[in-house]
C-alpha cells in the first residue's frame, strides 16, 4: 500500500516537473526566443524571425505540458489565458491556436508542416522534430 | 447513377467554400441581485431578488471566407430586454496584412478600455464594468474601423480608428450621431499599459423626457429660440476624451481610467468620470476593490443671461429652464468590493457589493449581486 502511494506521489511530482521542449520542423532554421513564443502563442505575432508564416499548435487543456507551458512560458494561469482569448475572440480580433490532443499529435503535425511550432514533453522528442527551447 | 454523382458533386461543391472554417463561440452571464433597502434602486435592481436584470446570453458565429475575408455576427439576448435576440455586432473583416485589419458593419465603439468586451463578464474580474465611468448610454457604431497592431520602441501597440454613425436610443432619448470619428491607442509592455482615446460626433436627439420637449416648445413659441437651442441637441458637436492605464505584476492588478464628455450648445453637463480598481490574485480566487467618481457639472451659463425673465410673465419658462439645466448635475461616488472565483475551466463565480452615494442628496444605495460568467 505504502509503495503504491510512493509510486503515485513520484508519478505526480514527475508529471509536474517534467521538462517540455518547444519543437519545430527540422527544415525550420529560425531561432525562437521566449518573447517570440509569447507573441506567437498569444496571437501578437504570426511569423518567424525570417518573416515566414508561423502556425502555433497548442496542447489540449488539462494536459500537463499545457499547464506547464501556460505557467512557465506565458506566465499566466489557464483561467487568465481563457479570459485573454475571450477578449480577442468576442471582439473579432483573433482566434486561439489550434489545440491537439497529445504529444504524438503535436509531433506528427510539426513533422509534417514546416510552418508549425508546438511543444511536447522532452521525453517524447525524437528525430522527426527539432528542439528550439526547453522549459 | 448520374443523379447520385450530381448530388455528390453538389455536396462537395457546397462543403468546400460555404462551410469552410465556421467557428461558433458563446458567452453567458447569470446574475442574481437585490438592493439593501425598500426605496433603493440601482442599475435596474430593486429590493426584490432579481435573476434577469443583468443576465445575458450570446452566440458568435465567425466564418472565414478565405482570401483574407471573414464575417462575424454576435447575437445577444439580455435579460432586461426579455432575452430578445439582437445583433450586437455584425461585421466583415478584411485582413490587409498580419498587423492590419479593416472591419465594416455594426461595431462596438471603443470609448473605454473594456468597451469592446464589456458584455463578456468572464474577460474581467468585476461583476460589471464601472457603470458610472462607462455611462454614455450607447455602445455600438455602424461604420468602418481600422485595427492595427505593432511594436513601437519595445511596446506592443494597438491602434483602433473608427468612422461611422449611430441611430438609436441614448441616455437622454432617441437620437443619432453623425460624422462619428476618432481613435484609441493602447501601449503595453511587460506588466504595464497605457491608453488614450478621442472620439467626436454631431449629436441630434429627441428627449425622452416630455417636460423638456414641452419646455422647448414654450421657449420657441415665446421668442426664446436662442435659449431653446442652447438646450436641445441639433447637430451639436460632442467630444469624448479618455485616458487609462494599468499594471499587472506578480498577482497584483491595478486599473484606472478617466474620461471627459462634452456636447457644445446643449444642456449636456460637462461630465468627468473616473475609477481606480485594485485586485489581487490568490490562486483561483481574486478579491478586488474599486472606486468610481462621477462629476457632471451642469451649465448655469445657459440660463444666467436670461435672469431678468424671472420678473416677467415668462418666469415659468425661465424657472423651467433652470430646473432642466440643473437636472444634469450629478455628483456620486461608488464603492465596489467583490471577488471572482474560477471554480471551473470555463466559468467564474462572482460576488460583488456596491455602495453608491449621491453626494447632492446624501442618499446611499447598497446592491449585492452574485452570479456566474462563462464562455464556450
Amino acid at each position: 500500500m505504502k509503495s503504491i502511494i510512493a509510486i503515485l506521489v513520484m508519478a505526480l511530482s514527475f508529471s509536474v516537473q517534467a521538462e517540455i521542449s518547444v519543437v519545430v520542423n527540422p527544415a525550420n532554421a529560425n531561432p525562437v526566443s521566449a518573447d517570440d513564443l509569447n507573441r506567437l502563442f498569444l496571437g501578437r505575432a504570426t511569423s518567424f524571425a525570417d518573416g515566414s508564416k508561423a502556425t502555433p499548435l497548442n496542447m489540449a487543456e488539462g494536459q500537463a505540458a499545457r499547464d506547464q507551458f501556460d505557467n512557465k512560458v506565458l506566465n499566466r494561469s489557464s483561467a487568465q489565458l481563457k479570459a485573454y482569448w475571450s477578449k480577442l475572440v468576442f471582439t473579432g480580433k483573433g482566434t486561439p491556436p489550434k489545440e491537439l490532443a497529445d504529444d504524438a499529435a503535436v509531433k506528427a503535425a510539426v513533422a509534417a508542416d514546416t510552418m508549425a511550432i508546438g511543444y511536447i514533453s522532452s521525453s517524447s522528442v525524437d528525430g522527426s522534430v527539432k528542439v528550439v527551447a526547453t522549459f | 447513377m448520374i443523379k447520385k454523382s450530381l448530388i455528390a458533386l453538389a455536396i462537395a461543391g457546397l462543403a468546400t467554400p460555404a462551410f469552410a472554417d465556421i467557428t461558433i463561440n458563446g458567452f453567458a452571464s447569470i446574475k442574481a441581485g437585490m438592493t439593501m433597502g425598500s426605496d433603493e434602486e440601482l442599475y435596474g435592481y430593486t429590493d426584490n431578488l432579481d435573476f434577469k436584470n443583468e443576465s445575458l446570453m450570446a452566440l458568435q458565429v465567425r466564418s472565414d471566407l478565405g482570401e483574407k475575408l471573414s464575417v462575424t455576427a454576435q447575437m445577444m439576448g439580455r435579460g432586461n430586454e426579455d432575452f430578445d435576440i439582437g445583433f450586437e455586432w455584425a461585421f466583415l473583416s478584411y485582413h490587409l496584412n498580419d498587423n492590419t485589419t479593416i472591419n465594416a458593419g455594426r461595431l462596438r465603439a471603443p470609448f473605454y478600455k473594456y468597451s469592446e468586451y464589456m458584455d463578456v463578464g468572464y474577460a474581467y474580474d468585476w461583476s460589471r464594468v464601472p457603470r458610472s465611468v462607462y455611462g454614455l448610454g450607447f455602445d455600438n457604431i455602424e461604420g468602418v474601423s481600422l485595427y492595427r497592431t505593432g511594436i513601437i520602441g519595445g511596446f506592443d501597440s494597438t491602434i483602433m480608428a473608427m468612422i461611422g454613425g449611430y441611430n438609436g436610443t441614448t441616455g437622454l432619448g432617441d437620437g443619432k450621431l453623425e460624422g462619428f470619428y476618432g481613435a484609441s491607442w493602447e501601449l503595453s509592455r511587460d506588466w504595464y499599459n497605457f491608453r488614450v482615446a478621442y472620439y467626436t460626433a454631431d449629436a441630434t436627439l429627441t428627449f425622452a423626457n416630455e417636460s423638456v420637449n414641452n419646455l422647448l416648445a414654450g421657449l420657441n413659441g415665446n421668442g426664446l429660440s436662442a435659449l431653446a437651442s442652447e438646450i436641445s441637441f441639433d447637430k451639436d458637436k460632442g467630444t469624448f476624451i479618455g485616458i487609462g492605464g494599468g499594471i499587472d505584476r506578480e498577482n497584483l492588478v491595478i486599473v484606472a481610467e478617466f474620461n471627459r464628455t462634452e456636447v457644445e450648445n446643449t444642456f449636456f453637463a460637462n461630465r468627468d468620470n473616473y475609477f481606480v480598481s485594485v485586485a489581487y490574485r490568490l490562486g483561483s480566487v481574486t478579491p478586488y476593490i474599486s472606486y468610481e467618481w462621477q462629476r457632471h457639472d451642469a451649465k448655469p451659463e445657459i440660463y444666467q443671461p436670461f435672469q431678468n425673465l424671472a420678473a416677467t410673465p415668462l418666469a415659468p419658462l425661465y424657472f423651467g429652464t433652470v430646473a432642466t439645466v440643473q437636472s444634469q448635475q450629478v455628483e456620486a461616488d461608488t464603492l465596489n468590493i467583490g471577488l471572482r472565483y474560477d471554480f471551473h475551466p470555463s466559468a467564474a463565480f462572482k460576488l460583488q457589493y456596491t455602495s453608491q452615494k449621491n453626494k447632492l442628496t446624501d442618499d446611499t444605495v447598497g446592491l449585492l449581486v452574485a452570479g456566474v460568467d462563462l464562455v464556450f
